[in-house]
């Protein structure tokens, strides 16, 4: 390998993804005084160009559809024009492919900040019991830690990053530190009042979005577009909040459009550093560290250490388990709307508010699961108000109304009376669900691609129709009319595709030994001491609470072991 | 910073407001006259004098005209589709992708031979109620397309030749065509119109604000409970 370029500097760490798990980790790590390298496989964040916050659709002369009106071809952006996404499904030159029988989205961010720019800052705790599922009804798999392992770190993230939500006592979601939650909207009452009758928790909704300035972040000002980026990091993205700041402490370095191929080892079994495909010039370059930190994302650590392949590893690092891409997760996600005629002529207001939800149902039958027909919970996200109107708004009401002054009146009618619910819920992890190196296939940069396979068992489809049932519940007691699903489309959107939640996480396991997991407790592999995967990648199950806030706690906390260890010399 | 809507929008709307009033009080809309009225009140395209059309001809660009303000017509609240500009978003996005511009060519070339085969007269030659008859059976003819979607006529077995295990068809609509190409029209009129200042004041959207504090008025909360089952 004398042709490639080989760093002079030898770094303390080198961190592959600049997400949650990569910004937390150059956040800590430089506050130690540290040296780092981050790497970061998309270009680097302007915020002046890349964030459309506060733009309206005639800023652009196709009004959202995007050039040559690509989203009405199925072709624009995931989640819209005004999203910051920066990737998507599918990225040109970088594909992935799905084993037969499959089905599997990945959603891959390639920009500083990764999915932090555009996530839904759902920030919950999980439960104690969450990481204990195996004991709770014998499925899937412990974690080598415990919540009063993570809680310290729950609590050091939330004060940094900032999340905004109330104490409340239930034990499926436990309570953190909290800036003031904003106040419940007029159709969240409403959901709240039908949820009190039917035994359902619905409590304020837990955002990392600070609503009291905090480390020279303003407060939010309540625009309620966090998805397209928010100017002022009052919404927590990684690259605001951790890498730029880290960056100016003068000791991180960051090397952009750096797509990481494999983790070098050296004959006495440590990680000397990495070798990546520079993007702009296509050419191979090493980065030597001391220690070698992946947080590219779950699936794509994973990745890099099925490609880290030698005479020593012939089937990746860390991996004399075998365990490397299996037990892939997703979240269960199911979706149900329907009409409420209370709402109807109302006096319209700003429902904009934090951005997402003001309220929301954490899971409320975590001891009842003996009455239930699946095991683990979920919980609720709600949906309504009156949004920005944007490029397929009204197609559906268009085509129910014709055309002309009835459909007018009807559309200005029906703004704002809708009423949704999403259910985010947690899957037994199964054998059925992996990835591995697709052997035929590489990406533009010459790197083997991941190939998926995954499966739903009757847990996920049995959890689904219990939120089907529960949300029609919650509308009918609202007054609503649930728009409900006819068999077929049961079939077909009964449950959320594999990976369209975006909560993909595993495959890199943490466990209490090198036998049955990749990870010890602090995200260090068990094989290499110097070696530690900082993402989803490190999660034995997938509780029904959103992964970021805890990839951001591990991370967290294994930055804190990986500190002391280096005093002690033993990385 | 208690606003995001810049001034210049605000002006804009005074303006197009008045234009849809201008245009109301025509009555039946003459499109020429109307693109007038654009340059002469100098609304966001008239910067660089009338509205020059990229991809359609003159012909054509009437008939969406006339199109966009039968979807979206002006009323007592707001101006019609052509105030919002409709028909210059879908020209610019025609102008932007060949496939776009194939389906309002031919969609619109089916729709004024369709119409002369029923009145002999163009769409837009043809008399307003001839117009809105057609529109009608187009919207009659969706939905009845969209109630068969997913029925499927099978042919059965042949006990006659055995190799013959049947096959699918899809029962015809002569107005499929032009069913498809009104929903094409309709969905692009639509988003221009309800995506412009227009648009936004007519559904009386009101967010897009930097707001020291959020609070939920109380009125509208009293509103939604005595109308609900809480009450």
């Amino acid at each position: 390998m004398a042709q490639n370029a080989i760093s002079q500097e030898i770094f303390d760490a080198v961190v592959v993804g600049s997400g949650a798990g990569g910004g937390t980790a150059v956040h800590v790590l430089t506050a130690k005084g540290l040296r780092v390298a981050l790497l970061e496989a998309g270009p680097m964040l302007d915020v002046g160009t890349e964030f459309k916050e506060h733009k309206v659709p005639t800023d652009y002369d196709h009004r959202g559809a995007e050039e040559g009106g690509k989203a009405y071809f199925g072709k624009g952006k995931p989640f819209g024009f005004f999203s910051t996404t920066s990737g998507g499904w599918e990225l040109e030159g970088e594909p992935y492919t799905v084993g037969e029988g499959s089905q599997f989205q990945w959603f891959r961010s390639r920009i500083l900040g990764g999915r932090t720019n555009h996530y839904g800052r759902m920030s919950f705790r999980f439960a104690e019991y969450d990481f204990k599922p195996y004991d709770k009804d014998g499925l899937g798999f412990n974690w080598p830690i415990s919540y009063q392992d993570i809680s310290p770190y729950y609590d050091k993230a939330e004060e940094f990053i900032g999340v905004a939500g109330t104490v409340e006592n239930v034990p499926s979601c436990p309570d953190g530190k909290f800036h003031a939650a904003p106040p419940p909207k007029v159709h969240e009452m409403l959901v709240k009042k039908a949820c009190d009758k039917l035994g359902v928790i619905c409590i304020a909704n837990r955002r990392a979005v600070i609503t009291k300035n905090l480390n020279g972040r303003a407060a939010c000002h309540y625009c309620g577009q966090c998805g397209r980026g928010c100017q002022s990091a009052s919404a927590y993205s990684s690259a605001q909040v951790q890498v730029f700041p880290a960056m100016k402490t003068g000791r991180l370095k960051v090397f952009d459009l750096a797509m990481v191929r494999e983790v070098l080892t050296d004959e006495n079994g440590k990680a000397t550093g990495v070798l990546y495909v520079d993007k702009k010039t296509r050419t191979e370059k090493i980065i030597k560290a001391k220690v070698v930190i992946l947080a590219a994302s779950a699936c794509e650590s994973t990745r890099i250490l099925l490609n880290s392949k030698s005479k020593e590893f012939p089937n990746g690092l860390a991996n004399g388990s075998g365990l490397l891409g299996r037990y892939l997760m997703d979240t269960v996600g199911f979706g149900l709307s329907g009409t409420v005629p209370a709402l109807e002529g109302m006096p319209h207001y700003n429902t904009d508010g934090y951005g997402g939800a003001h309220l929301f149902m954490p899971w409320w039958l975590w001891d009842k699961h003996n009455k239930l027909d699946f095991p683990r919970g979920y919980h609720i996200e709600i949906g309504g108000g009156y949004s920005m109107p944007g490029v397929g708004s009204y197609h559906g009401a268009a085509r129910r109304h014709g055309y002309g002054a009835n459909m007018k009146s009807k559309i200005r009618e029906g703004y704002g009376n809708t009423i949704g619910f999403a259910g985010r819920g947690e899957m037994i992890p199964n054998i059925h669900s992996y990835c591995e190196l697709d052997p035929n296939v590489v990406d533009r940069w010459g790197i083997p691609v991941l190939k998926f396979h995954f499966k739903w068992t009757d847990y996920e489809w049995k959890q689904a129709r219990h939120m089907e049932k529960t949300f029609g519940e919650i509308i009918t007691a609202m007054g609503g009319k649930v728009a409900g699903l006819s068999a077929s489309q049961r079939e077909s959107q009964g449950i959320s595709i594999p990976g369209t939640i975006i909560h993909e996480v595993g495959g890199a396991r943490m466990g209490k030994s090198a036998k049955d997991s990749v990870l010890n407790g602090y995200c260090q592999t068990h094989e290499m001491k110097n070696l530690f995967v900082m993402d989803g990648a490190s999660f034995a199950s997938n509780p029904d609470k959103n992964p970021t806030l805890t990839i951001n706690a591990l991370a967290w906390r294994a930055c804190d072991y990986l500190a002391e260890e280096m005093k002690k010399g033993n990385v | 910073m208690s606003n995001f809507v810049p001034l210049e929008m605000i002006d804009r709307r005074a303006l197009i407001r008045s234009l849809a009033l201008g245009l109301t009080a025509m009555g039946a809309m003459d499109v020429e006259a109307a693109q007038h009225v654009h340059a002469e009140t100098g609304a966001e395209k008239a910067k660089n004098g009338i509205y020059k059309v990229k991809t359609f001809t003159a012909g054509e660009y009437k008939t969406i005209q006339q199109l966009a303000v039968l979807i979206v017509p002006a009323d007592s609240v707001s101006g019609s589709a052509v105030d919002a500009g409709a028909p210059e978003f879908i020209d610019t996005l025609a102008s932007q992708n060949g496939q776009i511009a194939d389906i309002f060519h031919g969609g619109l070339a089916w729709l004024d031979a369709e119409m002369r085969k029923r009145y002999r007269a163009t769409f837009v030659a043809a008399k307003p109620e001839q117009r809105t008859q057609m529109l009608d059976a187009l919207v009659e003819a969706g939905r009845e397309l969209a109630e068969r979607q997913g029925e499927e006529l099978v042919y059965q077995k042949s006990p006659i030749y055995k190799d013959f295990t049947g096959y699918t068809v899809r029962r015809a609509n002569e107005l499929g065509a032009g069913v498809a190409f009104f929903d094409w029209v309709r969905k692009m009129t639509v988003d221009a119109f309800y995506t412009s200042p227009i648009g936004f004041k007519d559904l009386n959207y009101i967010g897009n604000q930097a707001l020291a504090k959020y609070t939920v008025p109380k009125e509208a909360m009293e509103y939604v409970m005595k109308r609900s089952p809480f009450a």
